[in-house]
């Protein structure tokens, strides 16, 4: 049986804390001196707290899963019993909260140094961000499909204010798009899981699939799961409804972008392929994986086409992004315990490039320099933090021994094992787009002449994130069994894949 | 030694930064620095020859734990044909850095450049020497890298520009050597080159001739076979020349290297059992592209003016014979399981090895040209053998063992080549043709050889300002000349390493 505490300390330590921020941070802004120390002190017992509940779980019930992994809340009595909430914990939602935890606090230790210090409303976006990472793990452990709707919206729709912070009028308009594409998938997916409830009589994953897998007429099935993809593929931006991220993401702080692309994307795809692969078990449910795989073909094509285009580098990033959910959608369409590893894999490493990407991106934008002309000959002149961004368009581009490598490699391969060889061909041949246009970046980057030729100084501080992230891509590029074998018992855990 | 070959790899990864740091103080003891760990790179790996002569298997072998749910471990091997490749490739990479000294003197930015240096050293070597396919790939790509920074950065003209084209080819190349991996993988649950071979028989034809096509198309774009050369002109005349050098004579060689371990020795045994039309076909198909390239690079080396891009054509030339030996590959062989004539293929390898040696020494001496007269139109050029003696050995040598002239290098494993074809000739007569065709485009490669020479060295004197290169360019030009008429004159200590390896 799971202990209620164990499953709610990490969601409700992040909430807790998130709230005590707001009179910490501004009773630390009052102090004159040593208020860099103060905040960090501050910020790092929010997460070694939440590291130790998140550890405490992995402890228990990593390895060997309690037969029985759910773990209900009921907040009404029998007549509206449907309101209560269920809470699992099985070695895939585990696995999320640690990159949760991990990739959140180096994102957040980027946005400490970014987001300044003495300006106005910056406690509340530390508290927003401290409130997400909480919700998104919450999306990890929840157990049916209503408290994964309340978490991931709450997330979702939390990030707005993070797009928001710096109120331009480019970034209310880019937020207000988001907000408008959240609110019609959140519609969508409601309508969709009335549908399911009215056909099962539930919302608990595993009631839902058992009730689903005895179903004999599919016809309200696939209405239902026609809404729900579509609401999910809203907010994981699967193209066709991809429109609102490179807007949201260039028009966001760049702290808000990596922390967005670190965890918001990946919370997406982890969304996508529980309710997918856990419920949705395509052999035995429903036979969704052609669509996915043209939509998969799709996203990769128009996303690196979209950015082979761009000439503004945070646009092109966030174009990047898109193309990093066509190729997670090629693992969740693959269906194998090769596509789930490579998934999982492709979640930490893609989240961790783009925020790096992002991160770097954010020091150059601060310095004025925003289009590919203007990162003319930068690496002469900003030599760090241009050799982080070059890591990680050559991790995109998949060149080893870099981790982008191996995460492309796992995922191809899985496509292949599924039959689907025709959506590996079209992966590899736009990855090679991909590594022309960043190679067109770095072409800019060190092969051009500077306007000016003159030393900049680099920020050090917002390096050192920057440079966790580089060294993790490294180091699991070269030795990518150290996270390969936190995958296993994932793997180990899927009954459900013949 | 219980751990040679991670030694070879793990003293060049070290010494990177020592190398970078040196570089910013004084370029000329990081150069050294390069050198001598190639230097010493060589004699750990020489350590492994009586061990790969002697012992049953003929090969040498360590294993450490890597990535145990891909099937892969770090898996380093040597047999006679890896170790032949990776001795002459650490060669190269001395001369060139010996070279280096004086040719990069006046450039900015030399600590990045032997560092890169480094990096490539560390990719080249680890191609050679290793059985995984996930390994071999890590090797692959890191070639490519800090082959682009050098291109890019210390070359001639619009560097960039074909360091970018470079790039993109052999990257869309690679992706579809990993694709094929890729299903590899998938098939055998394996990525030993060895275990991959067996597992191989027992899978479905189809996917393997794709994986056979997918892996050689990837490798042909590295080896810049027509019609897939298009990078290599622009990339070897743009470079500095001791990277021209390393391009031409070992990153090409990689590609026939790779064709011949991967596509050939792994997975083409069991399409020749499975789909014995097809193998067959497929030999063919290289054999004619074999020709083509050959023929098309020897016209072009004929009527180009440009000192490079002569030797550039050349190579595409080159690659052609090794393509055509390489579809020599014993086929019959294989189904009936007799080792009938081997020379075909030792004749390949040590060609790989022989054309390396060579072209690293033609480069090398063009560049001396380039940098002491800094034209590059062969036009222009005249009678410098007088000014430049040592250069003008060099190039002739180089030259003359291009064009297969005994006592020179090339020739006697050009010859052995044509002795396998001429063996083969007599299983299937398809070979007739293109070993005629071949026969004709030695002559062409005699004719632009000598045109080369004629025009740069020969006649009346156009330059007066000729002067001969310095101390560590000749010291680096004569360590290769030696190397090429001792392999012309003795290529036993070769052929000896290269003939235990057996395909069958």
């Amino acid at each position: 049986m799971i202990e209620i505490l164990d499953v709610s300390l990490p969601i409700i330590s992040f909430v807790l804390f998130s709230l005590l921020t707001i009179p910490v941070v501004k009773a630390i802004r009052k102090r004159k001196s040593k208020t860099t120390v103060l905040t960090l002190g501050w910020f790092s017992t929010v997460f070694i707290t939440a590291a130790v509940t998140v550890a405490n779980l992995t402890i228990k019930y990593y390895e060997q899963p309690s037969p029985q992994p759910f773990l209900n809340i009921t907040l009404a009595s029998e007549p509206l019993a449907m309101f209560s909430s269920t809470f699992m914990i099985d070695a895939i939602s585990i696995y999320m909260a640690i990159i949760f935890t991990v990739v959140g606090a180096v994102t957040f230790l980027y946005s400490i140094f970014y987001i300044n210090l003495s300006e106005r409303p910056s406690e509340r976006y530390y508290s927003v961000m401290l409130i997400i990472i909480g919700c998104i793990i919450g999306v990890a452990f929840s157990g049916d499909l209503l408290t994964l709707f309340i978490f991931w919206e709450a997330s979702a729709a939390g990030s707005s204010f993070l797009m928001l912070y710096q109120k331009t009028p480019r970034s209310l308009h880019a937020t207000l798009k988001y907000l408008v594409m959240i609110i019609i998938a959140s519609a969508f997916i409601v309508y969709g899981l009335s549908i399911v409830y009215g056909i099962t009589g539930t919302l608990n994953f595993w009631a839902v699939k058992q009730a689903l897998t005895a179903l004999e007429d599919k016809h309200l099935l696939v209405t239902a799961f026609i809404f729900i993809a579509a609401g999910y593929a809203i907010e994981a931006a699967v193209v066709p409804f991809h429109m609102w991220l490179p807007d949201a993401y260039t028009a966001a702080p760049a702290s808000s972008s990596a922390f967005l692309s670190a965890l918001i994307d990946q919370g997406s795809y982890y969304v996508l392929l529980r309710v997918l692969i856990y419920i949705l078990t395509p052999p035995t449910v429903l036979e969704w994986t052609v669509m996915l795989a043209v939509f998969s073909a799709l996203t990769m094509i128009v996303g690196n086409l979209l950015a082979l285009a761009q000439n503004n580098v945070k646009r092109l990033i966030a174009n990047v992004c898109i193309a990093d959910v066509g190729y997670n959608l090629v693992a969740i369409t693959s269906v194998t315990p090769l596509g789930i590893m490579g998934n999982l894999f492709f979640f930490l490493i893609g989240g961790i490039t783009t925020a790096l990407s992002f991160m770097a991106v954010g020091i150059l934008n601060r310095m004025g320099f925003e289009t590919l002309d203007d990162f003319s000959g930068i690496g002469r002149k900003m030599p760090f933090t241009s050799l982080a961004l070059l890591l990680g368009a050559f991790s995109f581009a998949g060149v080893p021994p870099l981790a982008g490598f191996i995460a492309k490699y796992l995922v191809f391969t899985a496509a292949i094992e599924a039959n689907l060889s025709w959506l590996a061909v079209i992966g590899v041949l736009t990855s090679i787009i991909q590594a022309a246009y960043l190679l067109r970046l770095i072409n800019y980057m060190y092969a051009k002449t500077p306007r000016k030729e003159t030393k900049i100084k680099e920020p050090k501080k917002l390096l050192v994130p920057i440079f966790i992230l580089v060294a993790a891509i490294i180091v699991l590029g070269i030795y990518p069994t150290i996270v390969l074998n936190l995958i296993e018992p994932v793997i180990q855990q899927l009954p459900f894949i013949p | 030694m219980q751990s040679t070959l991670l030694l070879t790899l793990l003293l060049p990864t070290s010494a990177v930064p020592v190398i970078y740091l040196t570089g910013r103080k004084s370029a000329k003891t990081a150069a050294i620095l390069v050198a001598l760990i190639a230097l010493v790179d060589i004699a750990l790996l020489s350590t492994t020859i009586p061990v790969v002569l002697d012992a049953a298997e003929h090969e040498y072998v360590e294993s450490y734990y890597w990535i145990p749910v891909l099937g892969s471990s770090f898996t380093l091997f040597v047999d006679g044909i890896s170790l032949s490749m990776a001795i002459i490739t650490l060669m190269l990479i001395l001369t060139a850095a010996l070279f280096s000294v004086n040719y990069m003197q006046e450039k900015k930015g030399l600590a990045e450049y032997y560092a890169l240096l480094t990096v490539l050293f560390i990719g080249l070597v680890g191609v050679f020497i290793t059985s995984n396919l996930m390994l071999f790939y890590f090797c692959w790509e890191l070639m490519l890298v800090p082959a682009y920074f050098i291109i890019g950065g210390w070359g001639y003209k619009e560097p960039y520009r074909a360091a970018f084209k470079f790039f993109i080819f052999t990257h869309a190349g690679a992706v579809f050597v990993l694709l094929g991996i890729g299903a590899i993988f998938m098939v055998t649950g394996n990525l030993d080159m060895f275990e991959a071979q067996k597992a191989l028989m027992t899978a479905q034809p189809d996917l393997v001739k794709w994986i056979l096509l997918s892996l050689t198309a990837g490798f042909a774009v590295k080896m810049a076979v027509v019609p897939v050369h298009m990078w290599l002109p622009d990339a070897h005349s743009e470079a500095p020349a001791p990277m021209s050098a390393l391009l031409s004579g070992v990153i090409i060689g990689a590609g026939a290297y790779a064709i011949l371990r991967v596509s050939l020795g792994t997975v083409f045994p069991a399409v020749a059992v499975m789909a014995t039309d097809f193998g067959n076909q497929f030999l063919h198909g290289l054999a004619v592209f074999g020709v083509i390239s050959a023929f098309f690079g020897s016209l072009i080396a004929l009527v180009e003016n440009d000192i490079k891009r002569v030797i550039a054509y050349s190579s595409i030339a080159h690659m052609g014979y090794v393509l055509f030996g390489l579809s020599l590959f014993p086929f019959q062989e294989i189904m009936t399981g007799t080792v009938l004539h081997p020379e075909a293929m030792a004749g390949t390898v040590l060609h790989l090895v022989n054309h390396a040696v060579s072209k690293g020494l033609l480069f090398l001496s063009a560049g001396a040209v380039m940098k002491q007269l800094e034209i590059r139109d062969i036009r222009e050029m005249g009678g410098l053998a007088g000014q430049m003696p040592v250069t003008a050995t060099a190039s002739t040598t180089a030259a003359l063992s291009i064009a297969g002239v005994p006592p020179f290098a090339c020739f006697i494993s050009e010859f052995l080549i044509f002795v396998g074809a001429f063996q083969t000739i007599h299983n299937d007569n398809f070979y007739l043709l293109p070993t005629a065709l071949m026969l004709v485009a030695t002559v062409l490669s005699l004719a632009y050889a000598l045109r080369y020479i004629r025009h740069i060295f020969l006649g009346p004197m156009k330059l007066e300002k000729a002067k001969e290169v310095p101390f560590f360019m000749k010291c680096a030009m004569i360590i290769l000349v030696v190397f090429v008429i001792v392999l012309g004159i003795w290529p036993t200590f070769f052929l000896d390493l290269i003939n235990t390896v057996s395909f069958v």
